[in-house]
């Protein structure tokens, strides 16, 4: 699992530097297109990803101590944020296809939709896995001594929020 | 062998090693005709030559993929073929299909074959790789599902590993994204565009499942390294393949009329496509290392070996050099592509069918492995076409930076012919390692009929 | 209060002063380094923290935090010269 957390970071990794760079050379078009995004909605997803990220904390900790339902109770509210956060992207997005914006518009926008949409592909592939994951704790399938299923969809969980936390002010913040 | 029915195979991988040696002998054609351009001018022209060699290449690929299948699917599955005599009536109608295809490239003009095959009802033909008649187009589908059926039964039925599973999947996806051949829009940029659904996502995507699965059958029985270790790898593998290879389709779509953020997306995901294929070659090096066994298969261990390094170099390395779309605007289809091509389909999807050829032919004749003697020759046969192989792509690849230097990036640019009379010189080089190459076949196929001591186990 | 919320709590805080000084309007290299600072804060929670990676032997962790400060750092450097 954490060849595949490292192989998902260095494909977000390049395409930040691949934003950066290409900002570089079109400063004043990225400052312009990045005022039109919601910058409210993207923060308050940033706030939904983190809270997502603790309640799986709590899930971890709930196993250690061999309580399998607290645990899965947990990762469904972790779900339930990723699900909103869903909602929301879905929304922004249907607003800026509604002003006629896509990703041939200009380079701004191709890497804030593309890469949005990638990140969202990784938000629905994570709460796959702490579904599964859910399910199995639910059924009492982890005990305290036994708990690396609910360690590693964790650890992806995480890793879908930290690339959302470089994304966030890279593409809605820094101008 | 554990299962009567498992020799199917053999057909299968004798007609793949015939169909290899007419592949090689009409590169050899086209490889001169390359510096000698009437050579056999009119009987079989470049354009004639050049299909047969690229379609020998995959109906042969497609042999070896289809033998293997029948091969390990039923081991792997702890259970005999559900039908072995569907498996061997398949055969027969891909072998008749795929021959008469071929023949109809060579006798008949290109045009009258495609009038006589129906090509107005459904036009299909006239595109590069996909050339096929109708008929054939349709025969492969039957002859795959018919397959698909067999296996998928003898799965259902039998034990699920990792190894038939990813085998399954690879082939049911290899069915599916041909069936975009028979798609064909007026719209060249929408052809193009599903043309690539054929293309790369077989050799780029679902044809990586197929390679991974046989790599990992052969390793887990020359190493008797654990299944749940090799199992672990093939995952990775196979997940890293697809997250890179699939959205990596877009490194075809810089230059032909679909939208430019492909330039972002198929430059990215593309160079990360080498990562699998390191991935292969650490995986086939470091299960070797851990071997619990001495399998005496020398040969066929000497195989899955030089498929990772080799795959690595040709798909990897030599695909990432011209991946990146601001490289690619220069090098986009010169010998660069062409030095790619040959690389990558012999260390990836060659080897690894001979690499099955090799572990599995002695099991179907009645030993564990051939005699010392026949091995010798064998890993001759190997080095031989390995560096071959290594010459003419480095060859080709000095040819493409000369062509790319003198027709692209100069201040004034040459015509391409004029281009391609300055780099004569390789494609003569070229040839002369596409004779050695073909001398290291030959060996090849003469090592099965060396007889000798058989080796034993130690 | 677990150690845990205490993390979420700065890391929420974090997140609400990144928003914050961008709706003042501030740009540039201003709200460059500090935005920067705050996020590496955050990775480097999210990371040594929620993913435990800190104490963990072998290079995963050096790997992940890392990987965090180069992507930190060629942003910083592409913003700081344009």
């Amino acid at each position: 699992m954490w060849f595949f957390i490292l192989a998902e970071l260095l494909v977000f990794g390049v395409f930040f530097l691949a934003y950066a760079f290409a900002r570089m050379r079109n400063v004043e078009l990225f400052n312009a297109s990045q005022l039109e995004l919601d910058r409210i909605s993207g923060a308050i997803n940033t706030i939904l990803l983190i809270s997502g990220s603790y309640f799986v904390v709590r899930a971890v900790d709930q196993i250690r101590h061999d309580r399998s339902r607290a645990c899965a109770h947990w990762l469904i509210a972790a779900m339930a944020c990723g699900g909103t956060f869903l909602i929301l992207k879905l929304v922004e997005f249907g607003a800026k296809f509604e002003a006629g914006i896509n990703m041939s518009t200009n380079t701004f926008f191709m890497f804030y939709l593309g890469l949005g949409f990638f990140h969202f592909m990784h938000v629905i592939l994570g709460m796959v896995i702490l579904g599964a994951v859910a399910l199995k704790a639910w059924k009492g399938g982890y005990s305290a001594s036994n708990y690396g299923g609910v360690e590693t969809g964790a650890a992806y969980w995480h890793m879908v929020d930290l690339v959302w936390i470089v994304l966030f002010p890279l593409i809605y913040i820094l101008n | 062998m554990k299962y009567e029915s498992q020799a199917v195979a053999k057909p299968y991988f004798i007609a793949a090693i015939g169909l290899f040696l007419g592949q090689i002998l009409f590169g050899l054609i086209m490889g001169l005709q390359y510096v000698v351009g009437d050579f056999l001018f009119p009987a079989i022209p470049f354009n004639v030559a050049r299909m047969v060699h690229t379609n020998l290449l995959i109906v042969w690929l497609l042999f070896g993929f289809m033998g293997a299948a029948y091969y390990l699917i039923p081991e792997e599955s702890e259970r005999d073929l559900f039908s072995p005599k569907l498996a061997l009536a398949m055969f027969w109608i891909f072998l008749v299909a795929g021959a008469a295809t071929i023949l109809g490239y060579l006798f008949v003009p290109y045009a009258t074959l495609a009038e006589m095959t129906g090509n107005d009802l459904l036009a299909t033909m006239g595109r590069e790789f996909l050339e096929q008649p109708l008929p054939t187009k349709v025969g492969i589908v039957i002859v795959a599902l018919a397959m698909l059926f067999n296996l998928s039964m003898t799965v259902l039925k039998g034990r699920k590993t990792a190894i038939n599973l990813v085998m399954l999947v690879g082939l049911w996806g290899l069915a599916i994204f041909f069936l975009f051949s028979f798609y064909n829009p007026g719209n060249l940029v929408k052809d193009k565009f599903y043309w690539w659904w054929v293309v790369h996502l077989w050799v780029e995507g679902v044809w990586e499942l197929i390679m991974g699965a046989m790599l990992a059958f052969v390793l887990i029985k020359v190493t008797g390294v654990d299944r749940e270790v090799i199992e672990k790898w093939l995952y990775v593998i196979i997940a890293m393949a697809l997250i890179t290879g699939l959205i990596g389709t877009g490194h075809h779509y810089y230059w032909i009329g679909t939208p430019e953020y492909w330039q972002w997306w198929g430059s990215v995901f593309s160079a990360l496509e080498p990562i699998p294929f390191f991935m292969m070659t650490v995986f086939a090096f470091n299960m070797v290392n851990r071997r619990k066994r001495e399998h005496p298969n020398k040969a066929a261990v000497l195989w899955a070996l030089g498929t990772g390094v080799m795959a690595f170099l040709g798909a990897g390395v030599w695909g990432f050099l011209h991946t990146l779309a601001p490289v690619n605007y220069y090098t986009h289809g010169t010998q660069i592509t062409a030095a790619h091509g040959h690389m990558a389909f012999y260390g990836a999807y060659v080897m690894v069918v001979i690499t099955m050829i090799s572990y599995t032919m002695p099991l179907m004749r009645g030993r564990e492995a051939n005699s010392p003697v026949a091995q010798v020759v064998e890993m001759w046969s190997f080095w031989l076409m390995t560096i071959a192989m290594v010459f003419i792509t480095l060859f080709l690849t000095a040819a493409g930076i000369l062509q790319v230097w003198l027709q692209r990036v100069s201040t004034e640019p040459m015509p391409f012919m004029a281009a391609q009379d300055q780099v004569a010189l390789f494609y003569w080089m070229r040839e002369v390692a596409g004779l050695i190459f073909l001398v290291g076949l030959l060996l090849y196929i003469v090592s099965f009929f060396i007889k000798g001591k058989a080796a034993t186990a130690t | 209060m677990t150690t845990a919320t205490f993390q979420w709590l700065t890391l929420v805080t974090l997140t609400a002063l990144t928003f914050s000084v961008a709706e003042t309007g501030l740009s540039g290299s201003s709200i460059l380094i500090p935005v920067l600072l705050a996020t590496l804060l955050k990775g480097r929670l999210v990371i040594d923290r929620f993913m435990a990676l800190q104490g963990v032997s072998g290079p995963w962790r050096w790997v992940v935090l890392g990987w965090l400060l180069l992507v930190l750092g060629l942003i910083a450097y592409t913003f700081l010269y344009s």
